[in-house]
């Protein structure tokens, strides 16, 4: 039997590892949100539901019409992508993006929520919980006392990878500048002749994209139901830790969620695990409401 | 639509809503219970988002402590009911009063976010305080006595929960034209302009927050009035956005809006029972619709119309 | 008091044909002379409801099938006394107030003559008060329904598929008596069913004189790295898993990864879909000491649960057709009908609602279905409290000898 001291020490490289994991699939979503919110202004309360469809077209694909990764998940993330840019063509610029209207988005991505939760469970497979077949085996790997699977290891450099890929695009691309421009400040970003509404379209399209690929990485690991939708949560309290307008927050705040959840979890209680994400909203919130990165809160009302 | 015409219906309609324990069924009571708590909680609501301009998304929380406070010391401590929902309410617009305090700096998305965080968390305790509120298993209310009356059936309650109702009504409409409901209209416009004319606002702030709150927690005491039980599964986000859906399609900022909303949707939750399989999907098809074509909602709506016509 | 038993389903084909016969003769109490609600010369009404939507669809609708399923056959050889059975069926959403307003609709508007239905223990509670002040005899459909029959109540009877506070103690007594286990890893749930489950599963680890280490998971958790980690620092013989499938599969593969190779005993709570479950922990080594609970006689392709399965796949040809169906659970719905007819059968040709409530709280019959008999008595409204226990490798389930009754009474 292990000592005291050691069995807290297994805890926190444990805690840590598992931590960073799940957290960055967190930081996947928190950018999803984050990019929706810089540049509309409300907070999309479809997004676990867009994650959850994600999962399951994937699903659909690569379990029922039997198509191979390399296919299905590129597809996945095409359809989404369109999904999710038309969602915003047809619905939220008719209602429009101003914050007076933003009750109206909210109402609205809510209905979108249920629209899609329906569907999926309509179809019979989102009740009992399902899972991709698995890519890497069973193969673990040992970190200090910490043990982490293939599977594990891969989901965090492919989530990593996905992040700096679209760092690269959102900082360097001419789309993603102008993305950028529309999020800081739409009317000067119309002055200069960039089309808001395509642009906004595409972000949702990203935004939808994000959520897909977070979705498909994680899926073996918490596994899908129609409800999985849930989680979304984590990346709002991860945007919130970060800085809910910075990007590298919150990916930090997604790897800072995971990490907390699981470190609660063992030295806390369990039974903390679930509410840790509402106390660290409330109190970073409460005490340094722009997160670790967001600079000064930027009024927007006049 | 004349001003006699408008008699005429207001007339109509209390006639029918006093005669409803005569023509409906049990059933048809519980749910016209249900709808009159539906309305005073959208009328709560309104004042905190509608009227003032604040996205606070914690209601059903506050909703539960009036549910619970009223089941606790009737249940436990034998507290005459009245008393013990008096309680419930006071003890709603205290706690109503600090969330106010601690967020009253805080806009839009991260004040959303906050109590919905709150919201969450008071579900979390009401789930968790195992001694307090009796957690996963939930809570036994004990049937009310009322001015001597046992309440035992919906029946029984319905004349009272409908008195309330109108009772707080009738506040809701003076509040609106009072002073403060001035200052929260100028805090909701724009808080700088409002600052400018002498609204105190973190007063007027504080003040929506623990009135709403009050308003959630007298329709706890008003579930309580006719609910034998009360699980912690009933009172999460989902029935908070529920209130926020209601006046919404309703009509932010308005009362009739909101009285109307709590009653559309309220009906439209329990029809849609009947169409188990594709409930949702319907459902979410008529948030979007709604959205995309009657931004303004019911109320709006009509108003519209009222303008068209006259 | 008088244990009134029928004879399972030869019991019951008997009793139809004398029953029918005798309706050919005029000794029922005529038009217009009924006192409940619900009940003619020749329909009786009965109220079925389950979660029809939402996350605990897969609960209700497949034994809500099942039930319809039994009152249709019974309808088919002549119904009861003559009676054929007119069904009404609600959604209850699985909430509390959903589930009242079902019930009072099927009560009031409805009028039926009694209600079978409920597969969410902690909604079915909420009507409890609205069930006893309307004096109508209320069987749940699958709930465990623990929050409603203790204390035990006159009109109210659950538990047919098993409750919650059966599913511990057996769990604790099997791996006792099956590994002579010393030291139990448990994880439950933070919810009500957790908290009944473990009740027993203390009591009957204090009995034995056996340790517990109990963890208690949100059904919604993300990482079970902090309670696995903290069950394998309590180094435990064997590990019991009480939780739905979804969680049961996630700290099944965290077992695995974290070197796991002691027996894990997983309840009927989390096997919805054992297939599935293999799919989702992603490999058979991880089912290499694996055993799962259940509450019917049989290993599901069993001989004994031959009957149950024909009958699914004859009355529904399209759903059986479908993938995983019929699902698991199906077959309770059976036997929460059968309690139901069995009651109406042997309360004679003139039921009222108090007489097959009388009848119900003395019950005790052989259902064919499920791993004990459906019982009830004094101070017992919980009526499966039998299970078995079969060993799956991923594959195969294989019967392990014994049935597991719960010694667990309650005591007022």
């Amino acid at each position: 039997m292990m000592g005291d001291w050691q069995v807290y020490w297994l805890f926190l490289q444990q805690g840590i590892a598992s931590g960073l994991v799940t957290g960055s699939i967190y930081a996947l979503l928190a950018i999803a949100i984050v990019i929706i919110f810089k540049t509309t202004d409300a907070p999309n309360f479809a997004a676990g539901e867009i994650f959850m469809a994600g999962a399951y077209i994937a699903l659909y694909l690569v379990i029922f019409s039997q198509i191979a990764y390399v296919i299905a998940v590129p597809v996945t993330l095409g359809v989404t992508f369109i999904l999710s840019a038309l969602f915003y063509r047809v619905v939220l610029r008719r209602i429009g993006v101003s914050p007076a209207v933003a009750v109206n988005v909210v109402i609205a991505t809510l209905g979108l929520s249920f629209v899609l939760k329906g569907i999926v469970r309509n179809t019979g497979f989102g009740d009992v919980p399902r899972s991709f077949p698995a890519v890497f085996g069973a193969d673990t790997i040992q970190i200090g006392d910490a043990v982490l699977t293939m599977q594990d290891v891969a989901v965090f450099a492919l989530a990593l990878l996905a992040m700096v890929i679209f760092f690269v695009f959102f900082n360097y691309t001419r789309t993603g500048r102008a993305m950028r421009a529309v999020g800081m400040n739409p009317r000067a970003a119309a002055l200069v002749g960039i089309d808001l509404h395509r642009t906004r379209m595409l972000i949702w399209g990203l935004s939808g994209l994000l959520s897909a690929l977070a979705a498909i990485l994680i899926a073996p690991k918490i596994l899908m139901t129609a409800d999985m939708g849930i989680v979304v949560i984590l990346g709002f309290a991860a945007a919130i830790v970060g800085g809910f307008t910075s990007l590298p927050g919150a990916v930090v705040g997604g790897l800072i969620i995971g990490i907390v959840e699981n470190l609660v979890g063992l030295f806390v209680s369990t039974r903390a695990i679930v509410v840790a994400p509402f106390i660290v909203i409330m109190l970073v919130l409460a005490v340094r409401p722009q997160g670790l990165f967001g600079g000064p809160t930027v009024i927007k009302k006049v | 639509m004349t001003r006699a015409s408008y008699i005429v219906v207001a007339v109509l309609a209390g006639g029918l809503l006093v005669l409803l324990p005569l023509l409906g069924s049990g059933y048809i009571v519980y749910l016209a219970n249900l709808m009159l708590v539906y309305i005073v909680l959208a009328l709560g609501l309104n004042i905190l988002i509608g009227e003032t301009g604040q996205f606070g998304l914690a209601h059903v929380a506050f909703y539960g402590i009036g549910i619970y406070t009223t089941a606790i010391l009737t249940g436990r401590f034998d507290v005459p009911f009245l008393v013990a929902a008096a309680a419930g309410v006071l003890l709603a617009g205290s706690i109503g009063l600090l969330l106010g305090y601690v967020s009253f700096r805080m806009r839009d998305i991260y004040l959303a976010l906050s109590t919905f965080a709150f919201g969450e968390a008071m579900q979390w305790v009401y789930r968790s305080w195992d001694a307090v509120t009796n957690g996963p298993n939930g809570m036994r209310i004990k049937p009310a006595e009322l001015f001597g009356a046992r309440i035992a059936t919906d029946h029984d309650a319905y004349p009272f929960i409908l008195t309330a109702t109108i009772i707080i009504i009738a506040a809701t409409v003076w509040l609106r034209g009072s002073r403060l409901g001035r200052a929260f209209r100028a805090v909701r416009e724009s808080e700088p302009a409002a600052l400018a004319m002498g609204v105190d606002v973190r007063r007027a702030k504080v003040i929506a927050f623990a009135l709403s709150a009050a308003y959630a927690g007298a329709a706890g005491g008003m579930f309580a009035t006719f609910s034998s039980f009360i699980h912690p599964d009933s009172l999460g986000f989902t029935e908070t956005i529920l209130v926020v859906t209601m006046i919404v399609v309703g009509g932010l900022g308005s009362i009739s809006g909101a009285i109307v909303g709590a009653l559309v949707l309220g009906a439209v939750q329990e029809l849609l029972r009947q169409a188990p399989s594709y409930q949702e999907i319907i459902y979410g098809v008529i948030l979007i619709l709604f959205m995309m074509y009657l931004p303004k909602g019911l109320a709006g709506a009509v108003g519209n119309l009222a303008r068209r016509a006259g | 008091m008088l244990r009134m038993k029928a004879f399972g389903l030869p019991g019951l084909i008997a009793g139809l044909a004398l029953s029918t016969a005798a309706a050919a003769f005029p000794i029922k109490a005529g038009q217009g002379t009924y006192q409940d609600p619900g009940i003619t010369d020749d329909k009786i009404k009965i109220g079925l409801f389950a979660p029809l939507s939402g996350p605990a669809r897969a609960y209700g609708e497949d034994p809500l099938n099942a039930a319809r399923m039994w009152y249709e056959m019974i309808n088919e050889m002549g119904g009861i006394w003559g009676r054929k059975i007119e069904l009404v069926i609600e959604d209850d959403r699985c909430a509390a107030n959903d589930l009242v307003a079902a019930v009072k609709k099927l009560v009031e508007q409805d009028q039926v003559f009694m209600l079978n239905g409920g597969s969410c223990s902690a909604a079915a509670v909420a009507a409890q008060e609205y069930v006893l002040r309307s004096k109508i005899p209320y069987v749940m459909l699958n709930a465990s329904g623990d929050g409603a029959l203790y204390p035990p109540t006159d009109y109210i009877f659950g538990g047919i598929s098993i409750s919650q506070r059966a599913v511990g103690g057996i769990a604790v007594d099997f791996v006792v008596k099956h590994f002579k286990a010393k030291k139990i890893g448990y994880i439950n749930h933070d919810d009500a069913y957790g908290a009944w489950n473990l009740e027993t599963a203390q009591y009957m680890a204090k009995e034995h004189g056996v340790s517990l280490s109990v963890e208690s998971i949100n059904p919604n958790i993300t990482d079970v790295t902090a309670p696995m980690l903290k069950i394998r620092a309590a180094n435990p013989d064997v590990l019991v898993l009480t939780t739905y499938a979804r969680p049961a599969a996630l700290i099944l593969k965290r077992a695995h990864e974290l070197g796991f190779k002691g027996p894990i005993v997983l309840t009927v709570t989390g096997t919805a879909n054992l297939k599935q479950l293999v799919e989702n922990v992603g490999t058979k080594d991880a089912f290499a000491n694996f055993y799962v609970q259940d509450v019917i006689n049989d290993s599901p392709d069993g001989p004994k649960q031959r009957w149950i399965i024909d009958m699914y796949k004859k009355r529904y040809p399209d759903l059986a057709a479908k993938p995983d169906h019929p699902t698991p659970y199906m077959p309770y719905g059976v036997a929460a009908a059968q309690t139901v007819t069995h009651a109406l059968m042997l309360a004679g040709p003139n039921p009222t609602r108090e007489s097959v409530a009388r009848i119900l709280r003395t019950l005790t019959f052989e259902s064919g279905v499920m791993a004990g008999l459906i019982s009830f008595g004094e101070n017992d409204r919980a009526g499966q409290e039998s299970s078995i226990f079969l060993k799956f490798d991923g594959e195969k389930q294989v019967l392990q000898p014994g049935v597991y009754t719960s010694r667990w009474t309650y005591k007022p």
